[in-house]
This record gives structure tokens, C-alpha cells and sequence, in this order.
């Protein structure tokens, strides 16, 4: 259906998505018998047992457990980061352990990743590291949205430092900012291509108790206000309480 | 750009890395560009000095040619002399049209400048249908003429008088060259016999320069007049630039070896600091990729990185040439036994565009194999890595 000229956006503004299609009736995510082993020398680990779960739209996910239980592996699948070694996995509608599946373009248009570490380009100013998602897949190299929004990604850019909590600091570089402002500089960027995932692996481990509030709080925020759903993997049992689902890993099993 | 504003941001990210190796290649370039540029001066700037003699034959004195012809063509002295009889000789011949006989001589004026003095007659006039005379012939033996460089360096006008130094004898300037833009501006002319009783040398040339009546007839010439006289050294200048510039062209072969091996190491240093920054950055690639850059994406970036040090090394390199030259040529000089005069590395934009143009193969072959790494480094693993 066309949009109707000069009607307001009825799209959410972070994820896009309009809740009323059909493919909002598809969970977010489907694992069956997943599966992932690695080799590490002669050694062969199971990192995932073979984990059945669905995670419905909107949800807001914690993925807990030891380290070591399988979280990073699961949400690295979950984030088309990896392929699983059996099993089958539908993230978004989309069967993702089909062979001749492009990953790296269903990741720039679907999902949005937090780090731990951040992973912010030093030479690039707040603005532009959350740009960064937007050069890629273009032939002529300029900050455009992977889907294909016409509105100025640089708008958006700031828009989303705003809503973060960033509106001062736009054209600050990482080392000019704490440890909490770098994270939310780091999740505006998930959130630049309009994700309709945004998985967060141990985003508040590197943060002190008030500087995780405060991110866990805003993924909350963006979860509740916008429908998006959010996958947060943390090894800190406290935060169980704040997500509205939590599933528990260990040893490779969903406990 | 953006895909070449983020690369130059990575360079500035490494600063001092980025430097070595943009410095690294621009010597490589500034070595090709020298080089080549002398050998294309030499060839050129030879054949402008052969063409201002005004002759197409040379007679000297026994000896080595190329000595003989670099004292024709830059002056000085030289301890080898043929009697000035063999002069009427030379004239005698039909072939012949002009015959200029003249004596040399080299003397120190204050500050250690070498004067190059030239003993002349009207013959010698004959052949330089170019010469503008501020002023007038020699009217007497103690009458000098000046090439514009040579009066400039001994602060002399027509009309003063000069003093030869070493030789104290005073000369009465009758005129100064306007500019030729040939080896004469810096020659002082006087009466061949003002010279030669001058120096002790009466009765003695160094040189005879003869042209032709047939052009198209001068090998003829030169088998007659070698015929005629054993005493003397008879070459046509034709030979002498085929001689002196396959000379050059031998060591074409060797000069571009050095320059292969100049622009193959600068290439591998950047290859090898690129391969580094590439094993640095693995987390940050792989962020990259997690972000939604695809191999392709991740590919470019680093190409664009390689080829921008190495474009960035290539007009840096010509500079550093263009900068450097009057060193270079002192220096390649010094190494060869005859160089015409004038500067021979100058600004050529053909030069310029193939050494850019070569920097530019070489980034993007040098960039590859980073590039290529880059591009396959799995965003779980590189994420993982510590």
C-alpha cells in the first residue's frame, strides 16, 4: 500500500516498523536443535547443545548466564554473525541456516549490535561513528540508509545522539567521551539503519552501577516506546528483574 | 569522498607509521622521477649544445674524443695542441665551407671561478649567425668580447676594461653577447693571436670547427680530411651524440634496475605496514562487519588506505625531486664524465603523470593482499580476539 503524501509517518521513529503487517505475526526469532561447535586445536566444544526457542516481537530479552554458557554464541547466530554448525534458525521470517543466504546484508538492514568494548572508530566523531552503518554496501560511498530512507541520514544521526542523550555532544570523539556516553553513542549506531533487532552483548560490562542503569534503562526505553525487540546477553544476575523475559543459559542448554 | 576521508583518517590515526611509509615511497618515486628526467635533460640539453657549435665536423688533437669534445663544449684547459697550419689544411679542402680555429684557455678569477677564454677570428663569427653584439668586433689585440654570464660575473659593461686574471694584462671590453642561451654566454672571446701570445701558446690550436658545404656530404668530408692529415682527430658531432647517447642508453638498463628496485621495496614496506595495521585493527573490522560492511566494504577501505599512501608517497616523491634536483644533478654529475650544462631535471608534467600514475599500480597491487586479508577476517573471531 502506498503511503498517502503529506500523512505523518505512521512507521515507528527508531524501528520502522509498521506493527500492523502480516510479518509481525512471524516471532523475531525460531531456533530448533540449534547447534554450534567449535575446535579449538584437537579439542571440539559444543558451545550450544542444541537450544528450541522462540523470542516473539517486542520482547525485551535478557539472555543470562555464566560465562561460558553459550550467550555471546547464541546472540553471534541470533546477529547473523555466525552460522550454526546443525539446527535451524529463522531470525525476522527470514531461514538464515539456508545455504546462499547473504548475511551481511540482512544484519545492515535488520539488526543492530552492542558491545561490550564499544567499538568505536577513534578518529570519527560521535556523529559520524553513528553514520558508520550507513557507507556500507554503497558503491559511491556516502552516508545513505540501508533501507533506503530519503530523509538525511545525518539528520537522523543527530536525532538519534539526541535521543540517547547525546544532543551536546555531536562532534565530540570517542576519547572525549565516558564510558556510558561512548555506550550510547554505540547503541545510537545500532539503531541508525532502523533495526527491528537490536542485541546487546554485556553492554553495561564494562560501565559502573549508575552508568548501567542508565543504558539498561534507555534499551528499556527503546524497547517500550518504539516496539523494538531487544536481546541483552549479561552474565549479571541483579539485572534479571528490569527484562520482561528471561531465558537462562547453561552449559549450552536453556536451563 | 567518504570511503577516502575514513582511509585518510586511519593514516592520520597512525601518524608517525604513515609518514615512514609515505616517506618510503616518495624516495622511490623522487629516484624514478630523477632519474629519468636527467636521462630525458641529457638527450635533449646534448643535442642543443651540439647544435649551438654551429659545425657538423670537429677537428681536435690526438686523444681521447669525449675529453676533446667536452672541452669543445663546456671549455678549459686541455695540455694537447695541433700546429695552426693544419688550419689552411682544413680550409683547403673543397668540401669545406667555414673553418673556425680555436685556442682555449682557463684561468681563476678571484673566489675560485674558473673564466673559460676563447681565442677567436671572424671565422669563428661565421658559425654563430645568432651572435648579437652589444658593441663591435675586436678593433685591436687588446680588444675583448663577453658572453652575458661571463660579463655579469666580472662586473664588466661594454666600453670598461678588464683585467685577465693570472695573466694581469688589461683588455679593453668592444662588446658583450646578449643572451644565447648556449655554452657562449659564459665564455670570454678575444683575437686568436692575443691568446695564444697570451699563454705562451703561439702558433697552437685546440680545436677547429668545421661545417660543411653539403650537409648530407659530411661523412665524405670527414673520410677526406682524415685522409689528408694523421695529426688530427676528425669526427662529425652526429657521431659524437650517437656515441655519448648510447653511451647513456647502456646505462638506461642499470638505472632502471635501481629504479625497479627502489619502487618493489617501497612496495613491499607498504604492503607490509598495511598488513600490520590490518592484523592491528582485526577487532575493529570485524566491528565493521558486524555493523553490516560486507567483504567487499572492508576490501575497499583498506585498498583506499594502500593507495592513497602510495599516491600521497608519489607527489610527494616528485616534489622531493623537483626540491632536490640541483643536488641530484651535482651528484649524477660527479658520477659521469660528461654532462651538457643547464639544468637537465625539470618540471615535466608527462614525468609527472607516469610517476603518480606508477604509484597508483602501486597501491593498488601492494593493497591487495591486506585488502584481501581484511576482507576475510570473520566478525566472531575478530570480535573474540583479545
Amino acid at each position: 500500500m502506498d503511503r498517502i503524501q503529506g500523512v505523518k509517518d505512521s512507521r515507528n521513529p527508531v524501528s520502522g516498523q509498521n506493527p500492523r503487517t502480516p510479518e509481525s505475526l512471524n516471532p523475531a526469532v525460531m531456533a530448533r536443535g540449534l547447534v554450534r561447535t567449535y575446535r579449538r586445536g584437537a579439542e571440539k566444544i559444543q558451545a550450544l547443545k542444541g537450544i528450541d526457542l522462540d523470542i516473539k516481537r517486542g520482547e525485551f530479552v535478557g539472555v543470562v548466564g555464566h560465562s561460558g554458557a553459550g550467550k555471546t554464541t547464541f546472540l553471534n547466530l541470533v546477529g547473523l554473525m555466525d552460522r550454526p554448525t546443525a539446527g535451524r534458525l529463522e531470525v525476522l521470517g527470514t531461514d538464515v541456516t539456508r545455504r546462499g543466504v547473504r548475511l551481511d546484508a540482512l544484519r545492515r538492514k535488520n539488526i543492530g549490535f552492542v558491545f561490550q568494548e564499544f567499538y568505536l572508530m577513534p578518529t570519527l566523531t560521535a556523529t559520524e561513528n553513528v553514520l558508520l552503518p550507513t557507507m556500507w554496501g554503497k558503491a559511491n560511498g556516502e552516508w545513505r540508509m540501508a533501507n533506503g530512507d530519503s530523509r538525511g541520514a545525518g539528520q537522523r544521526a543527530m536525532e538519534l545522539l539526541k535521543l540517547v542523550g547525546l544532543g551536546h555532544r555531536l562532534t565530540h570523539k570517542p576519547s572525549e567521551l565516558s564510558g556510558g556516553e561512548m555506550q550510547r553513542v554505540a547503541v545510537a549506531r545500532a539503531l541508525i539503519n532502523r533495526p527491528r533487532l537490536l542485541l546487546a552483548d554485556e553492554p553495561t560490562g564494562n560501565l559502573d552501577t549508575t552508568t548501567r542503569d542508565g543504558i539498561l534503562n534507555l534499551l528499556l526505553a527503546l524497547n517500550r516506546d518504539s516496539g523494538l525487540t531487544v536481546m541483552v546477553a549479561t552474565h549479571d544476575l541483579s539485572l534479571e528483574s528490569r527484562f520482561t523475559r528471561v531465558i537462562r543459559l547453561e552449559d549450552g542448554n536453556v536451563a | 569522498m567518504i570511503w577516502f576521508s575514513l582511509a585518510f583518517k586511519n593514516l592520520v590515526r597512525r601518524k608517525t607509521r604513515s609518514i615512514l611509509t609515505v616517506a618510503g615511497v616518495a624516495i622511490a618515486i623522487a629516484v624514478l622521477y630523477s632519474l629519468f628526467q636527467f636521462q630525458q635533460g641529457y638527450q635533449s640539453q646534448l643535442k642543443g649544445e651540439l647544435g649551438a657549435l654551429g659545425a657538423q665536423v670537429m677537428v681536435v688533437p690526438k686523444g681521447c674524443p669525449y675529453e676533446a669534445a667536452t672541452i669543445a663544449l663546456h671549455g678549459g684547459k686541455w695540455p694537447r695542441y695541433m700546429d695552426e697550419g693544419l688550419l689552411d689544411k682544413v680550409k683547403a679542402n673543397p668540401g669545406v665551407l667555414e673553418a673556425a680555429g680555436v685556442i682555449m684557455d682557463a684561468v681563476f678569477a678571484p673566489g675560485n671561478k674558473n673564466v673559460i677564454l676563447l681565442g677567436i677570428d671572424e671565422d669563428y663569427m661565421k658559425l654563430r649567425p645568432a651572435w648579437r653584439i652589444n658593441g663591435h668586433w675586436f678593433d685591436s689585440d687588446s680588444a675583448v668580447i663577453m658572453g652575458s654570464t661571463a660579463a655579469q660575473d666580472a662586473g664588466v659593461k661594454t666600453g670598461d676594461y678588464w683585467v685577465v686574471p693570472e695573466k694581469n694584462v688589461r683588455l679593453h671590453v668592444v662588446g658583450v653577447l646578449n643572451r644565447t642561451n648556449t655554452q657562449d654566454d659564459g665564455f670570454v672571446f678575444m683575437p686568436r693571436k692575443t691568446l695564444q701570445k697570451m699563454s705562451g701558446l703561439e702558433g697552437k690550436l685546440v680545436l677547429i670547427l668545421v661545417k660543411a658545404r653539403q650537409v648530407e656530404k659530411t661523412d665524405a668530408l670527414v673520410a677526406s680530411l682524415k685522409a689528408s692529415e694523421v695529426d688530427m682527430n676528425v669526427f662529425p658531432l652526429s657521431e659524437l651524440l650517437g656515441t655519448i647517447s648510447s653511451l647513456m642508453a647502456s646505462t638506461r638498463v642499470f638505472v632502471s634496475a635501481i629504479i625497479l628496485i627502489a619502487v618493489i621495496l617501497g612496495g613491499v614496506g607498504v604492503l607490509n605496514t598495511v598488513l600490520m595495521a590490518v592484523f592491528e585493527r582485526t577487532r575493529e573490522i570485524g566491528m565493521m562487519k558486524a555493523m553490516g560492511g560486507s567483504r567487499g566494504d572492508v576490501f575497499k577501505l583498506v585498498w583506499a588506505e594502500t593507495i592513497l599512501t602510495t599516491v600521497l608517497g608519489g607527489v610527494a616523491g616528485v616534489i622531493l625531486a623537483l626540491i632536490s634536483s640541483r643536488l641530484v644533478e651535482a651528484f649524477i654529475r660527479g658520477m659521469i664524465p660528461y654532462a651538457p650544462k643547464g639544468s637537465l631535471i625539470g618540471f615535466s608534467l608527462p614525468t609527472m603523470a607516469m610517476c603518480v600514475g606508477l604509484s597508483l599500480v602501486l597501491g593498488l597491487v601492494a593493497g591487495f593482499y591486506p585488502a584481501f586479508r581484511a576482507a576475510s577476517v570473520k566478525p566472531v573471531e575478530a570480535i573474540k580476539a583479545e
